[in-house]
C-alpha cells in the first residue's frame, strides 16, 4: 500500500511524567518515516498542541489533535457485593492503585473542525475532576462530541465534521472487558458508547506484550460484529525503544512508588514511533495474515486520520494574514472610544499644545488601529484604573512604557517624550508578535488584582497563563533516586549537594565543580541514578501558574484554549506564554513586585507614626500637608553616590553598589543608564568603561559620524539602549523606525548579523554616507549585537529605584520596616537590620505589649518634623552622613518573625494587647507552648517583667527568662487540669483589663498551682541570647554575631569594613564576617566567578573569588556561614572598594583552633602556602562576538541556611549552655 | 496437560520467526505460530549493560505426525533459546 501509516495515538513529553519525547522530535521522526499526518494525544490536556502545530507546520505535514482522558470510575452500585444481587456485567474486582489497570482511559480526537469542542471538553474534564486529575464520563464526552452525522452515516461513523471521535483502546473500559473475556459486558459497554457519542472507533494496539495480540484480535472481532470501525495505533510513548527505561522511571515517579513490574505501564519496549513497515507487521499479526482484513484495518486508520487532520497553521493564528487575533470585548466600538480617551489624556497630561505629542500620537494610533488593537488598550486601561482604584500601587514596566498612548490613557506614569523612548520597541509595523503590556503591582496584593479582573470580566473571558516546570538536576535526582528505592534522607542529601543546574550537567559538574569534587559523590556508586537523571533533563514535570500573565479575551476564549484550575483555583490556560502569543491571544502581565508592597507599607507607616502623607508618584504640588517626591532631590543622590543603596530596588547588589559609586548618578536619566549598563550584554561588551570615562570627562565622546551625535549624545557616544540602535539604523539607512526594529531583532545571531550587514551597508552607502563612516557605524552595531537594554524598560525600572532610594534617605525607619516586612531584595533580613542600625535606626526587641503583626516603626523621644517638609528650599546642603538618616526612630521586632508562629496566634496576640503578666498573656492570647517559650527566650516579656538578661547567671530572688519558661510549664499543667489562674473569665479581647499602675508583681498570679521561686534557674548569657535570637528570629538583635569573635579578629589584625576605604589599593588584608549573599553571575571572561558579601557589623565587604582560587575555596565559600578571608583591596571609586579573595577559612574552625592551641597555631595555619587544586572545569559557552560564558554561571548556588549552633560555646566567656 | 522443561535447544529462524528446532535429539517442524510476545527485563535489577528482552513464541510443531504446542523463549542479551513448556 502506498499511503504511509498515520499514528493516531501519540503521547509526547507534555503528558507529564509519562511521555519522553518532545513534539518536535516526534514530528521529525514521522517525517523521516515518510509520514504525512501525525497526531498528538497527550494525557489530560493540550499542553503541547501549539508546539505540535508549530512543528507540523514547519515540516509541512498535517496535524491531528486529541487528548487522552481518564474515565471516571463508576460509583459502587447498589447491591454491589451482596450475593445474588450482582449482575453479570458489574462483577469486577476493585482496580489496583497503580499500574496500567489503575484507571480506564480513552483517547478523544478532534475532527478537522473540532478544535473548539476539544478545548471545551478538556476544560470540562478538568472542572469535573479534582484539580490536576481530570475525569470524563461517557455523557460528558457525548455533550461535546457534536451532532450525529448527516442522517445516512455519510461520514463512516466518525461523527460530524466539527465533532469529536472517541477511540476505545485496550486501556478503555471496553478493551478491559474484552481482555477479561467478558464479551457480553464489552458489547453492552460499546453499545452505551455508541448511544452517547456519534463517533466511536475501536483502537487496536499490539505492543508485543503478553496477551496483547489476543486482546487485539478479540477487539477486532467485536468491532466487526457490531459494525464499528476499527483502527490500528501503537499508543506511542517513546521516540526510540531505549527510552523505555526513562518511561519506567516516570511511571514510578508519577505514582510515587519504587520500580516494580506491577507499577509499570508497559511490559515491552515497543511503544515507540514505528515506521509504516513495522506497523504493517503489527497489522499482519493482529489480523492473522488475512490480507483483506489487514488492508481494511489500515484503510480505516488512514481514513480516520484524514477525517481528523487539519492544517496546523489554523491554530497558529499569528501567522495568518491578517493575524486572526482574539480580541477583548468592551461592549462597543473600541476605535472611537480609544480616540476619545487619548484626546482627554492629552489635556489632562498637559500635552494638548505639544506638536511633538500630537505627531507621535498620530503615528501610534495609526498602527494601533491598523492592527485592530484599540480594544486591547481600552481593556488594559480599564484594568489598571481598577487596580489603582483599589488603592494598590501599580506601575508600567517594559517596552510598553515607550508608548505615548499608554501614558495618555493612564496605563503608565512614564512620559516617553521626556526620556526619548520609542514606540517601535513595543509595537511596530514589521513586528510579528503581539504587544505585551506589563504592569507591576504590589506583590502582597497581586492575587487581589487577579480576583478583581476575574470578577469584572468573568471566568469565560479571562484566564491566567501557565508555565511548565521542567526537570532540573535536583528534581531529576530526587525522582530517579526515589524510583530506585534509595532512602529519603540520602536522596535529600544528594540532591541538595548540587547547585541549581540543568539535569544534563550532572555528570560534568561532578568533575568540574570543586565543591562537588570534594563531596566525592561521583564515587558513591550512583552512576546509574545520575545517568538516568540526565535523561530526564528538560522534561515537563508539572504545570504551574505563570507568575504574571493574564489572558484578556472575549466569550469565545474557551474555544481557543483549554483551561484548567490552578493551585489557587484561578482558571489557567494550558498554554504557556509563547503558545498564547502563537495562538493569537492577547495578554496583560500583572507582575507582583515586592518592592511596591514594601513601599506601600512604608507609606502607611509614615502616615501612622508621623502623620505625613507622602505622594510618592507626584513630583510637586500645592498642598502643604503632603510631602512630594521631586526627581531631583540631591540628598537622595548623595546617598546613592555614597553607595549606601542596600535595600533599594535594582541597585543593591555588590556589583551595582560598585557601579553607582563610579557612575555617581545625579538625575533620573543617570539611573536609567546605570540600570541599563548593569546587564550581561553591556558588561560583557565592555561598554561600562568607555561610558564612565566619557562621562567623567577623561576621554572625548566618540561618534562614528556627526549625524549620529543626536542619537548617541545622551550616553556620551556609547550605545547603551535598543532605542539608540534603532536611531542609528534610521539615520544611516533613511528608513523608518519599524524597519530599524526589524533589523535590530535580527542582530541576535551571528548569521543574523551577517544578513543585517548585507542590508545595512549598501543602504547606508546609498544614503550618502562614505565608506569609513558606514564601516565605523557597522562596527558599533556589530559589537552591540543584540545586547543592551530597552530604554523604556530601564526608565520604568528607574522610577521605583529612585522612589525606594528617596524613601530610604528621608524615611529610613519606615523604609526598612517595609523592606523587612515584604523582603523584596537579595539579602536576608539580618543584613537589612544591620544596614538600618548603621543608618541610625534602633532595633528594639520583641515585646508582647508593643510588637505588631509586621515590623513597626517607633519614634524615640519627641517628634521631629522631617527636614524635607520644613524646607526643601533650604539652600545649605549638609554633607551626607549615613548614621543620621534614621536618627530618632526605631524598629520593633514583630510577632510574625517568631519561628513557627501561626497567623491565628499572631492575630490573637495583637488583639489582646496590652497584657499585665505572663499568665495574662497565656490566658488571653492562647499561644501554643513552643511559641510562648520562644517568645520568652527572645525577650518578649523582658520589659513586662523587668528582666535583665546578660551579666551574672545566678541571681537569687531575681526573676529570669528561664524562670518564666518554667512557669509556662506550670501554667500549661494548670490549664490542663482545669485550674484557672487569675481573672480569665472571658475571651473578650476588647474588654481590656485596667492597667495596673505599679510594676507587675514578680510573683505571678499562679493561684494555688505550683510555687516557683524567682531566680531558681540561671539567666541566659549573651551568647545564649544571640543564639536564641538567631534560631527563633533568624536575626541577631541584641548583639552582632561577629562581636563574639572580636578578640580573635583583633589578635589577627583583621580589617573592618568601615576601615577598608583607608587601605591603599593592592594591599593584602584579612577580613571577616557573616556571609550574607553569594552569586555566580555571567561575567565577561567566561569564568565562573563567585561574588560573596560578608557583613561584619560595620558594613558590607564584597569579595570576588576567581576560578584560580576556587579549587581550595569553593567548598568553604558555599559551606560556611562565618568566614575569614584574605584578599587584595581594589579601589573602584572615590568611596567604593571591593576585594579580590586569595584564600578563605571557616571562622568557627579558626576560633576552635585558637581556643585549643593559641594564636600562633592560627597564624601558622593562615600563613600556610595555599595548595594548588584544580579549578573549575567545563567547556565555556562561546558567543560569536568573543564573549564567553561559564556553563555554571548565573545559577543559584547550593547555599545552606545558617547552622543552628553558630559557634561553639567558648568556656572563657559564657560557660555551659545547658539550662 | 502442559509440562515445564527449560531445556536449551537449537532453533532455525526465518524473518525472526522460528521454523524448526531440535529438542532431545528430535527435529521439530514449526507448523504455525500461535502467539508471540516480548517481555522486557527488570533492567534496574541487572548489572550495567544491555539487559535485553525475552521473546516468547507459542508454536504448533511436530517431530513426526503427532502435533503438539510448544513455548520457546529467546533471550536477546544471551542469544540463547530455551524450550519452556510443551503441551501434548
Amino acid at each position: 500500500m502506498a499511503a504511509p501509516f498515520p499514528h493516531l495515538s501519540v503521547c509526547s513529553a507534555y503528558s507529564m511524567r509519562f511521555g519522553t519525547a518532545f513534539p518536535r522530535a516526534l514530528v521529525s521522526r514521522a517525517v523521516e518515516h515518510g509520514m504525512d499526518i501525525l497526531a498528538l494525544t497527550d494525557r489530560d490536556g493540550l499542553y503541547g498542541a501549539i508546539k505540535h502545530a508549530h512543528a507540523c507546520a514547519e515540516a509541512r505535514i498535517s496535524a491531528v489533535f486529541g487528548v487522552n482522558l481518564a474515565l471516571d470510575a463508576l460509583p459502587p452500585l447498589p447491591g454491589f457485593g451482596v450475593p445474588g444481587l450482582d449482575l453479570p456485567g458489574r462483577r469486577r474486582a476493585p482496580a489496583p492503585r497503580t499500574g496500567p489497570d489503575a484507571e480506564d482511559r480513552v483517547t478523544v480526537l478532534a475532527r478537522a473542525k473540532g478544535w473548539s469542542r476539544l478545548c471545551r471538553l478538556v476544560t470540562s474534564a478538568h472542572y469535573a475532576g479534582e484539580r490536576g486529575t481530570p475525569k470524563v464520563t461517557r455523557e460528558l464526552i457525548g455533550e461535546w462530541a457534536g451532532g450525529r452525522d448527516d442522517g445516512h452515516g455519510g461520514d463512516h461513523g466518525f461523527g460530524a465534521e466539527d465533532g469529536l471521535v472517541v477511540l476505545l483502546g485496550p486501556r478503555s473500559d471496553v478493551g478491559r472487558a474484552v481482555a477479561e473475556r467478558r464479551d457480553e459486558h464489552a458489547r453492552m459497554l460499546l453499545g452505551l458508547w455508541r448511544a452517547a457519542v456519534p463517533g466511536v472507533v475501536i483502537e487496536l494496539v499490539d505492543q508485543y506484550g503478553y496477551r496483547d495480540a489476543t486482546t487485539a484480535v478479540r477487539m477486532l472481532g467485536l468491532a466487526e460484529s457490531m459494525g464499528v470501525p476499527a483502527v490500528l495505533t501503537n499508543a506511542v510513548r517513546y521516540l526510540d525503544p531505549v527510552d523505555h527505561q526513562v518511561g519506567d522511571v516516570l511511571d514510578a515517579a508519577r505514582q510515587l512508588v519504587p520500580l516494580h513490574p506491577r507499577h509499570l505501564d508497559r511490559t515491552t519496549s515497543h511503544a515507540y514511533l514505528k515506521g509504516t513497515k513495522e506497523m504493517r507487521q503489527v497489522a499482519n499479526k493482529v489480523c492473522g495474515a488475512d490480507q483483506e482484513r489487514v488492508s481494511r484495518l489500515l484503510f480505516t486508520t488512514r481514513r480516520l486520520a484524514e477525517a481528523c487532520s487539519m492544517n496546523p497553521e489554523e491554530l497558529l493564528a499569528l501567522r495568518s494574514d491578517p493575524p486572526n487575533l482574539h480580541l477583548p470585548e468592551i461592549g462597543r466600538d473600541p476605535v472611537p472610544l480609544l480616540r476619545h480617551r487619548v484626546e482627554d489624556g492629552l489635556i489632562s497630561r498637559g500635552l494638548d499644545r505639544s506638536g511633538d505629542a500630537r505627531r507621535r500620537l498620530r503615528d501610534e494610533m495609526a498602527i494601533i488601529e491598523r492592527k485592530r488593537l484599540s480594544g486591547y488598550f481600552i481593556a488594559v486601561a480599564g484594568i489598571t484604573d481598577m487596580i489603582r482604584g483599589m488603592g494598590i500601587r501599580c506601575a508600567i514596566r517594559g517596552s510598553g512604557a515607550g508608548s505615548l498612548v499608554n501614558y495618555l490613557i493612564g496605563i503608565g506614569e512614564v512620559n516617553p517624550l521626556d526620556h526619548a523612548l520609542l514606540m517601535e520597541r513595543f509595537l511596530s509595523e514589521g513586528r510579528v508578535g503581539l504587544p505585551d503590556i506589563d504592569v507591576d503591582v504590589e506583590s502582597a496584593r497581586r492575587l487581589d488584582c487577579y480576583k478583581a479582573i476575574f470578577e469584572r470580566y468573568g471566568e469565560a473571558r479571562v484566564a491566567c497563563v501557565s508555565m511548565m516546570e521542567t526537570y532540573r538536576a535536583r528534581s531529576a535526582i530526587r525522582d530517579v533516586a526515589g524510583a530506585m528505592g534509595l532512602p529519603p534522607h540520602e536522596i535529600d542529601a544528594i540532591a541538595k549537594a548540587f547547585p541549581h543546574i540543568r539535569a544534563k550537567q550532572i555528570t560534568a559538574s561532578l568533575h568540574d565543580l570543586p565543591e562537588l569534587r570534594d563531596s566525592r559523590l561521583g564515587e558513591a556508586g550512583l552512576d546509574r541514578v545520575f545517568r538516568l537523571a540526565e535523561r530526564l533533563d528538560g522534561l515537563p514535570r508539572h504545570i504551574a501558574m505563570h507568575p504574571c500573565g493574564v489572558l484578556i479575551g472575549n466569550a469565545g476564549l474557551h474555544d481557543r484554549t483549554p483551561v484548567e484550575r490552578s493551585l489557587l483555583d484561578f482558571p489557567m490556560s494550558q498554554f504557556d506564554k509563547d503558545d498564547v502569543e502563537e495562538a493569537g491571544l492577547l495578554k496583560l502581565d500583572v507582575l507582583g513586585v515586592r518592592m511596591q508592597s514594601a513601599m506601600a507599607y512604608a507609606l502607611s507607616e509614615i502616615k501612622r507614626v508621623d502623620d505625613v502623607v507622602v505622594a510618592l508618584d507626584t513630583q510637586r504640588g500645592e498642598d502643604t500637608g503632603i510631602q512630594y517626591v521631586p526627581h531631583d532631590d540631591q540628598d537622595t543622590y548623595d546617598m546613592i553616590c555614597a553607595s549606601r543603596t542596600l535595600g533599594c530596588f535594582q541597585i543593591e547588589s555588590p556589583g551595582q553598589r560598585e557601579l553607582v559609586a563610579k557612575l555617581e548618578p545625579r538625575t533620573l536619566h543617570d539611573l536609567i543608564v546605570d540600570i541599563s549598563l548593569f546587564r550581561p550584554g553591556p558588561v560583557n561588551s565592555d561598554m561600562v568603561t568607555p561610558y564612565l570615562e566619557a562621562r567623567h570627562g577623561w576621554r572625548r565622546p566618540y561618534y562614528p559620524h556627526e549625524r549620529l551625535r543626536e542619537a548617541l549624545k545622551e550616553t556620551h557616544g556609547v550605545v547603551v539602549f535598543h532605542e539608540q540602535v534603532l536611531r542609528i539604523i534610521e539615520v544611516m539607512t533613511g528608513r523608518d523606525l519599524s524597519f530599524a526594529e526589524k533589523l535590530r531583532r535580527t542582530l541576535d545571531t551571528s548569521e543574523g548579523r551577517e544578513r543585517v550587514r548585507k542590508t545595512f551597508v549598501p543602504m547606508a552607502k546609498a544614503n550618502g554616507f562614505d565608506d569609513t563612516a558606514v564601516e565605523r557605524a557597522w562596527q558599533v552595531l556589530d559589537a552591540f549585537g543584540a545586547f543592551g537594554f530597552c530604554k523604556a524598560h530601564a526608565a520604568a525600572f528607574a522610577l521605583p529605584t529612585y522612589q525606594s532610594a528617596w524613601l530610604k534617605r528621608h524615611h529610613a525607619a519606615a523604609f526598612f520596616a517595609g523592606v523587612l516586612t515584604h523582603e523584596p531584595g537579595m539579602y536576608p533580613p539580618r543584613v537589612i537590620i544591620d544596614e538600618a542600625r548603621q543608618c541610625g535606626v534602633k532595633i528594639l526587641p520583641l515585646d508582647i505589649n508593643k510588637s505588631g503583626k509586621d515590623w513597626r516603626v517607633e519614634r524615640l523621644g519627641l517628634r521631629v518634623r522631617p527636614a524635607a517638609l520644613e524646607g526643601a528650599s533650604s539652600p545649605v546642603r549638609r554633607e551626607f552622613k549615613v548614621g543620621e538618616i534614621g536618627k530618632g526612630y526605631a524598629l520593633r521586632v514583630p510577632f510574625s518573625a517568631v519561628k513557627g508562629v501561626s497567623e491565628a496566634e499572631v492575630e490573637r496576640m495583637v488583639a489582646g494587647q496590652p497584657y499585665t503578666s505572663l499568665a495574662d498573656f497565656w490566658d488571653r492570647a492562647r499561644p501554643s507552648r513552643p511559641t510562648i517559650e520562644r517568645i520568652v527566650q527572645v525577650g518578649g516579656l523582658d520589659a513586662l517583667h523587668d528582666l535583665q538578661p546578660g551579666g551574672p547567671r545566678w541571681r537569687p530572688g531575681v526573676l529570669t527568662r528561664r524562670d518564666l519558661i518554667a512557669q509556662v510549664g506550670a501554667l500549661e499543667r494548670a490549664s490542663s487540669i482545669g485550674v484557672r489562674s487569675g481573672p480569665r473569665a472571658s475571651r473578650r479581647y476588647t474588654a481590656r483589663p485596667a492597667r495596673v499602675a505599679e510594676p507587675p508583681s514578680v510573683q505571678l498570679p499562679l493561684g494555688f498551682t505550683e510555687h516557683l521561686p524567682p531566680g531558681e534557674l540561671p539567666e541566659m548569657t549573651e551568647t545564649e541570647m544571640v543564639e536564641a535570637e538567631l534560631e527563633i528570629l533568624g536575626i541577631d538583635i541584641s548583639r552582632h554575631v561577629i562581636s563574639f569573635h572580636d578578640e580573635l579578629l583583633d589578635a589577627l589584625g583583621v580589617v573592618r569594613s568601615r576601615d577598608l576605604l583607608k587601605q591603599r589599593n593592592g594591599a593584602e588584608v584579612l577580613v571577616a564576617g557573616v556571609k550574607v549573599a553569594t552569586q555566580t553571575p555571567a561575567v565577561r571572561s567566561g569564568q565562573r566567578v563567585i561574588f560573596t558579601t560578608l557583613d561584619d557589623s560595620t558594613g558590607p565587604i564584597d569579595l570576588t573569588f576567581f576560578e584560580s582560587v576556587q579549587g581550595r575555596c569553593a567548598a568553604t565559600v558555599f559551606g560556611s556561614w562565618l568566614m575569614l578571608a584574605r584578599g587584595v583591596v581594589r579601589r573602584t571609586g572615590t568611596r567604593a572598594v571591593s576585594m579580590r579573595a586569595v584564600d578563605c577559612w571557616n571562622l568557627v574552625d579558626l576560633e576552635r583552633l585558637w581556643r585549643a592551641e593559641g594564636i600562633e597555631a592560627v597564624r601558622a595555619l593562615l600563613s600556610q602556602a595555599p595548595e594548588q587544586v584544580a579549578g573549575v572545569g567545563g567547556r565555556k559557552i562561546e558567543y560569536a562576538n568573543g564573549f564567553r560564558l561559564s556553563p555554571y554561571s548565573d545559577l543559584g548556588p547550593a547555599v545552606d541556611n545558617p547552622p543552628r549552633q553558630l559557634w561553639h560555646a567558648s568556656p572563657g566567656s559564657s560557660g555551659p549552655t545547658a539550662a | 496437560m502442559s509440562r515445564l522443561y527449560g531445556d536449551p535447544i537449537e532453533v532455525w529462524t526465518r524473518d525472526g520467526e522460528p521454523t524448526q528446532f531440535v529438542w532431545r535429539d528430535r527435529l521439530y517442524l514449526v507448523r504455525r505460530v500461535l502467539d508471540h510476545w516480548v517481555v522486557a527485563r527488570e533492567w534496574w535489577k541487572t548489572s550495567e549493560g544491555d539487559p535485553g528482552e525475552r521473546k516468547f513464541w507459542r508454536v504448533e510443531a511436530s517431530p513426526g505426525r503427532e502435533v503438539g504446542s510448544y513455548e520457546l523463549r529467546y533471550d536477546t542479551a544471551g542469544n540463547a533459546w530455551l524450550l519452556l513448556r510443551a503441551w501434548d
